[in-house]
């Protein structure tokens, strides 16, 4: 049976990755933190991706296939720390991979590298610029991995590489940002404004990362599920209530707010609760017929179940 | 969603009280709406953020203006080709109801009702409550990559090349078309899209500009900052246009052949054929209207 190595296997999306993977598979992962009550016949190890430990562990599992997705995407340990363990931790994975014979690597990204603006385009495919530093330092990191990645993908062809790009996603496992976001009961929006915005459940994400690995797939591809729905109308079917503030009040609140560590996201999130930044799959749909499972509206509630 | 709900509350209310005639209107308007396909998800939303319902709410508006204020007239709408099309107009007075006007004329007027996809300025989505009220009336920034999905839709899409530059011209300028854009040209050749060049005769008497202060403008944030005989003095009163009776032109439609990538000089010759019939359409317009007002 064929070896896969994930990381971040602890996360929500690793576990679900997991469950769907371990009828094909023979799954093992790294992590900082251990997985409690994992499946019989996962082998869980618990390592900093950025120490040598690591490459310890890729040489002694010799997987087939590494699926990275072990990312901070959270702020509370400051940008410093969340850059360092971004992006060199991808960048010493990729070099474990070319030194210990994998032949298939599947990089987690981000829709959110496109960046959130007044000029996007709608449904912008994967040659669209990546351009979400020039708005959001904050996740710059999230960019450079991608960046890296992609550039992995070219120098290295003998090695399958897939970058994949996944917009929002909700489910009750993965602590997303936008999840949390919707997940509150009253949720902050900005004043007069109403942009589209894609979801996918975190299960059909899952599937997706699967059918990367499954069909052996080289190239960047967007990932997108079931449909779009205007941001507040999502606040709606999330149960919550939209609570719209006035940007000249909102953003130095916002700010304020993110110095003190009392919310979780940075002031340049504040553009994707106003542009769109909305993504075509169709690269991804024609290589692997993907198929949501889950409806909008099922995806949407999810968050609350 | 609060701000959609609240224009409705506030719509359904005008209706509510207006007469007998103004409930023909929005009824004229939801049947003509109910003719149009479209493809809604279960939100009742297209993937561009459309939605018929806010149309259904937010036209009436629209229509009383062209009805009882600027008394909009029609010619040559017939001409509209089914299926894609690329609407060329001239631009002018200063707020956008050319735009509006025209719009509602493709709403009530073509056979079969069409919804305008307007391709608009880089800055709308940046502004609040109006980038919803574009976005949900089927407009969208006018990106190639978004014209050419609207056309492969078959939708009605609607440029005004002269941008700003036309609708913030002075009095002075009037029916003096600015430079084109030539954007549209070259989506129309690589989609093989019929072009209809377009007259708005009375729009460009709505608010006839002094001066221009556009450097001013510039630092309150804003593309231009006309001076007109009512504003600023009158302040937001000043904003409404004088009660000139428009008059749409449609000239027959235009079909160009060529490559898309081809050199500015030769897309721009193709660019004057239909400025130079637009120019044509408005200066007949102008010859044969029976007065500015009437």
């Amino acid at each position: 049976m064929e070896k896969v190595l994930i990381t971040g296997i602890s996360g929500g999306q690793g576990r679900l990755l997991t469950r769907r993977l371990i009828e094909n598979f023979e799954v093992c992962g790294a992590d900082r933190v251990d997985w409690e009550g994992h499946p019989r016949g996962v082998r869980i190890h618990v390592v900093d991706l950025r120490k040598k430990k690591f490459e310890d562990v890729i040489r002694s599992e010799q997987p087939t296939s590494v699926v990275h997705m072990g990312f901070v995407r959270h702020f509370r340990s400051g940008a410093q720390l969340r850059h360092d363990v971004n992006v060199r931790g991808t960048k010493q994975l990729l070099d474990h991979c070319v030194h210990n014979g994998v032949q298939n690597l599947v990089v987690v990204s981000s829709g959110y590298v496109y960046g959130a603006f007044p000029e996007n385009p709608y449904y912008m495919d994967e040659d669209a610029p990546l351009s979400a530093s020039r708005s959001y330092p904050e996740i710059r990191d999230l960019v450079e991995v991608d960046t890296l990645a992609s550039a992995f993908l070219w120098r290295y062809p003998h090695i399958r590489t897939s970058v994949i790009r996944p917009v929002n996603v909700l489910g009750y496992y993965v602590h997303s940002m936008i999840g949390q976001y919707l997940r509150q009961r009253r949720v902050p929006t900005v004043m007069g404004f109403d942009p589209m915005m894609q979801f996918i459940h975190e299960e059909d994400l899952a599937d997706a990362i699967a059918l990367t690995l499954e069909n052996r797939l080289q190239g960047v591809f967007n990932i997108t599920g079931p449909g779009e729905v205007p941001l507040h109308t999502a606040i709606a079917e999330t149960g919550g209530k939209a609570m719209p503030i006035p940007e000249p009040i909102l953003k130095p609140l916002f700010h304020r707010l993110f110095q003190l560590g009392l919310i979780a996201y940075p002031p340049g999130a504040l553009d994707f609760l106003k542009f769109p930044i909305t993504l075509s799959g169709d690269r991804f749909v024609d290589a692997t017929n993907f198929r949501p499972l889950f409806g909008l509206e099922e995806t949407l509630q999810s968050v609350r179940s | 969603m609060a701000i959609t709900g609240a224009l409705a509350a506030l719509a359904d209310l005008a209706g509510g009280l207006l007469p007998l005639s103004t409930r023909d209107l929005q009824a004229r308007i939801e049947e003509r709406l109910a003719k149009i396909p479209n493809q809604l998800n279960e939100f009742g939303f297209d993937a561009y953020g459309m939605s018929p319902e806010w149309l259904r709410r937010a036209s009436l508006p629209s229509a009383l203006l062209y009805r009882y204020y600027f008394r909009v007239e029609t010619f040559g709408i017939d001409r509209l080709p089914r299926g894609r099309v690329l609407v060329i107009a001239n631009h002018a007075g200063q707020l956008p109801f050319d735009g509006a006007m025209l719009a509602t004329s493709l709403l009530l007027e073509a056979e079969p009702p069409r919804v305008a996809r307007a391709m608009g300025e880089y800055w709308i989505p940046r502004l609040p409550w109006v980038s919803v009220a574009a976005a949900r009336s089927g407009a969208l920034v006018g990106t190639p990559q978004n014209c050419i999905r609207m056309l492969e839709n078959g939708e009605c899409v609607v440029v005004f090349p002269e941008g700003v530059r036309g609708m913030n011209k002075l009095y002075s300028q009037r029916y003096q078309l600015q430079r084109f854009g030539m954007g549209f040209m070259r989506l129309a050749l690589e989609t093989a899209t019929p072009i209809v060049p377009v007259a708005i005769v009375g729009s460009e008497e709505q608010q006839p500009g002094l001066v221009n202060l556009a450097s001013l403008g510039r630092l309150l944030g804003m593309p231009a900052l006309p001076i007109t005989p009512t504003f600023p003095l009158l302040g937001p009163l000043g904003l409404l246009p004088l009660p000139v009776k428009y008059r749409i032109h449609f000239g027959a439609p235009m079909q160009f052949a060529g490559d898309p990538s081809d050199e500015d000089s030769i897309i721009d010759g193709k660019v004057e054929e239909v400025k130079a019939e637009i120019l044509r359409l408005l200066e007949c317009g102008v010859r044969e209207r029976s007065g500015v007002f009437r």
